[in-house]
Formats: structure tokens, sequence, C-alpha cells
């Protein structure tokens, strides 16, 4: 099997999951339908089309820059023109939507060969413009990370930790321990679901089904990290009583 | 003698309250003992010790066991994680002269000084890192060790010594109606023990001001690079 990996950071991010009427929320860390979906836009894929080939990638996310939750009270107005000639402004309906800001992720999808190289070439040159979960969240750099002969979490332990300079520097320690979700094994203990595994975007007959994910961690070395420095621990010099 | 380590759940508002005043603090490190903690050996000491922004932890000296259920309760993880508590005596029984530890202290650095219109000193806290540092070494043989010299940095013959002030701040709080300012530091680097009569002292009265305040808990842990036992 073969990953191919996605960097996925930016000001702004948004990855819903479950958002009905004005309440449009974020998880905190990328979905697998707004990945799926940003491949398919990179693939050019229309919304329609048949999505088979990418809904049996295995998806892990490293949680690299947590960023925080941001919420934006959204008070939008149209033009209405009158039979007079006038114009009025209506409101449209007053929302929250959520966000991550200066968030960074890793994402790596596991697949066959060829189609995890045709995912890495389609990132390199989309063909529609590709946003982080909303149109209004552009990436902050390149997206595509490389292709790699290995399984998921091997290769999120070995990609150099990408958050952002002053977020690696308020760690003193060498190793940082980075959180991953990723598709669960059948069976697993201790995995929780969420509503998102892509079935089809058809804007007409939008479908997602149950998805089961664990949480782990991996570790990754700190460019910022001071050497010795290890965390204070009273309790290691006490034993057993 | 014991000493007990306790994580504090910091996105409860109860945590938020205790966080927000040394004084409730320390109210509720007391209410966790049945008498008034203090001892022929030794007097309550605490510290808050917060590694990352959602990760905080409670270290507590204490001449008899304690009984935190109250603080679980209110700002810990109930069902989860309680408190850890061990004896001492292993280690004050293990200190000799010229073994090294890893040490971690938070203080209340003060000199005492005078300004304009002041009939008499009064301590007035140190500011700046150097000159809590230079406060700390200043004083170090009195409370029964030394400060190891840094291995990094050693090129030109003189080491600094390994001891940095990684966090401080300036805590301000009400208490009977006037204003307590406190300027606290936050010590790590690495000790020799000189005289284990001192340090032992040391361990069990703390040091400096403050000690109602979360100051004046010095613990000792293994220094790095060295296995676990």
């Amino acid at each position: 099997m073969s990953v191919v990996a996605i960097s996925l950071s930016g000001p702004m991010q948004s990855w819903g999951s479950g958002s009905k009427f004005v309440r449009r929320s974020t998880e905190m860390a990328p979905t697998k339908s707004g990945i799926v979906g940003l491949i398919a836009a990179a693939k050019g894929l229309r919304r329609t089309d048949p999505l088979e080939e990418l809904l049996g990638l295995r998806l892990g996310v490293r949680i690299d820059q947590p960023g925080q939750l941001m919420r934006d009270f959204q008070t939008a107005q149209r033009p209405r023109k009158e039979r007079d000639g006038t114009v009025t402004w209506r409101s449209m309906p007053l929302s929250y939507r959520y966000y991550i800001s200066d968030a960074a992720f890793v994402a790596a999808l596991e697949g066959e060969r060829a189609l995890v190289e045709g995912i890495d070439e389609a990132l390199r040159s989309p063909a529609f413009p590709l946003y982080l979960g909303r149109r209004s969240c552009p990436p902050a750099g390149p997206l595509a990370l490389g292709v790699f002969d290995d399984d998921v979490m091997s290769v999120l332990a070995q990609l150099p930790w990408m958050a952002g300079e002053r977020h690696q520097r308020r760690h003193v320690t060498q190793d940082v321990r980075l959180g991953v979700l990723r598709d669960a094994h059948a069976g697993e203990p201790g995995a929780e679901t969420i509503h998102d595994e892509p079935v089809s975007f058809d804007p007409n007959r939008r479908l997602y089904g149950w998805r089961s994910v664990a949480r782990e961690h991996v570790v990754v070395t700190n460019p910022h990290g001071r050497e010795g420095a290890v965390e204070h621990d009273p309790m290691s010099v006490l034993g057993g009583g | 003698m014991f000493l007990t380590r306790m994580p504090i759940n910091a996105a409860r508002r109860g945590a938020r309250r205790l966080m927000a005043s040394p004084q409730a603090f320390h109210a509720a490190v007391l209410a966790g003992f049945a008498g008034d903690g203090s001892g022929r050996d030794g007097r309550v000491l605490w510290r808050l010790d917060s590694h990352e922004q959602r990760r905080v932890v409670l270290y507590v000296f204490s001449p008899d066991k304690p009984d935190f259920t109250h603080i679980v309760e209110q700002a810990g993880w109930p069902t989860t994680e309680a408190w850890d508590t061990k004896s001492y005596e292993p280690l004050l029984d293990s200190l000799e002269v010229g073994k090294r530890f890893q040490f971690r202290l938070t203080a209340n650095p003060v000199r005492s000084g005078r300004r304009d219109g002041w009939k008499e000193t009064k301590p007035l806290g140190h500011v700046t890192a150097r000159q809590q540092e230079a406060w700390l070494l200043d004083r170090a043989e009195r409370l029964g060790f030394q400060v190891v010299p840094s291995s990094v940095g050693a090129g030109d013959g003189v080491a600094e010594p390994d001891v940095a002030v990684v966090d401080r701040s300036v805590r301000r709080f009400d208490r009977k109606g006037a204003q307590v300012t406190l300027a606290m530091a936050t010590f790590q680097g690495q000790l020799e023990v000189s005289d284990v009569e001192a340090l032992r002292h040391t361990l069990t009265h703390g040091v400096g001001r403050a000690k109602a305040y979360g100051c004046g808990l010095l613990t000792l842990a293994r220094p790095p690079g060295t296995s676990s036992s």
C-alpha cells in the first residue's frame, strides 16, 4: 500500500460534519468528507460524478498545531429592487459560522499506488481552486507532501513537525506528542463514530455514512527543543511508597 | 512527610477560581488536613506547575497525609484521576553530599529596599530574570546545595551555572482590602547536595517568602540522562 500526504494549514479552516440551518459548526480536525471533496476538486470531478475509487482510502490526520475556535456571527444582506426603482436591503438569515484559526494539520491517505500517485499529481495542478473546508479558507502554501511506500501511522510519524515557529518554540522538550485521528480497524475497541463517511456529493442527494475514528499519537522531533530539557517529575525519586 | 501530586483540570470553573487567587488555593490546600498542617518537621508547601496550556499539576509537601477530595470535586477529574501521595522519607534519607538532582522551585525573590518617603525598608520584588537568578545563587549554599555548572556553552572555560528562570510573573490580588503584589519566578536546573541537614530543612520548610501563596516548595527529580532505577 502507498500513502499520499497532504499539508493542511492556513489562517482559517472549517471542517463541518453535521451542520444544520443557521449554525454551521466545525470539527477541530479535518473531516474525511472535506478531504475527499478537496481531492475530488483537484481531480476535476463534478459533484454528481461517482466517487467510488476515493471512498476506499484509509485516512489519518495529524494535529500539528491545534489552532483556536473562531465564531463568525454573519449578518449578510442582499439588495432587492422595488417597483419604483429604489433598492432595499433584505437580511439573510443570521447565522453562526465556526472556523479554526491558525491551525496546521497533516493528512495521510492510504490506497493503491496508481490512485495515490494520481492524487498527488492532481494536488500539484488542481482543476478547481482548492480550499480548506470552506471557499473562504485558502490554504497557506502547497498541499502535496509526496507519496510514500508505507502505512498511514509510520508516514505521520516520519514527516517533520509543520507547526509555526512560534508554536514550536513554546515547547521546550525535544520530542513532542502529536495527536492523530485515523480510521479505526473493524471492531477496534474505543473507537468513536462520527457522521463523516462521504458517499455522494450530489447536491440533490448528498449522502454521508458513519465513520469509526480512533485516537492515537505519534512522537516527532521539535527543531526548537532544548537539549536535555525534560519535564520535572519529583515523584520519580520517591519510589513505590 | 509526604509529597502529593494532583492534576488540575484547568477547563473547569472551580479550577479557574482557585488558579485566579493564590489565597483561595492555599485555603483549599490547607482544607485537606485535619489540623493546620504544620508540625515540628515542616509545614505545608504547595506549587502549581503548568507545563502546557492545558496541563496543570499541583504539588503539595505536607507533614501529614492529605485528603484532597474537595479539590478533585471542584477542579479535577473525579472519576478518573485523583491525587497520588508518596512518602518523602526515602528521598530525605537518601540525601548525600555530592549527589546530583534536577530541581524546580517557584519562589518570591525579594530584596529589602527603601523608596523616597518611606520611613522603613520593605521587601521589594526582584523583577528581571538576572536578578532573580542571582537571588537564588546567592543563598544556594545556605539552603544546602550548589548549582551545578552548565555543560553547554562552557567553551571559554567559564561555565554558567545550570539554572534558568523558566516562568515568571507578577501576581496582584486583594487580601483584606489591601493589595498584595508578588513577583514570582520559577527556577529549573541541576543542583549538587552540599549540606544534608540544611537541604532537608529547605525541602521541608521551604525557600523564601510567600509560602502561603504557592512559593517556596523546592522539589528534586532525577537529573536528565540517568536511567530510571
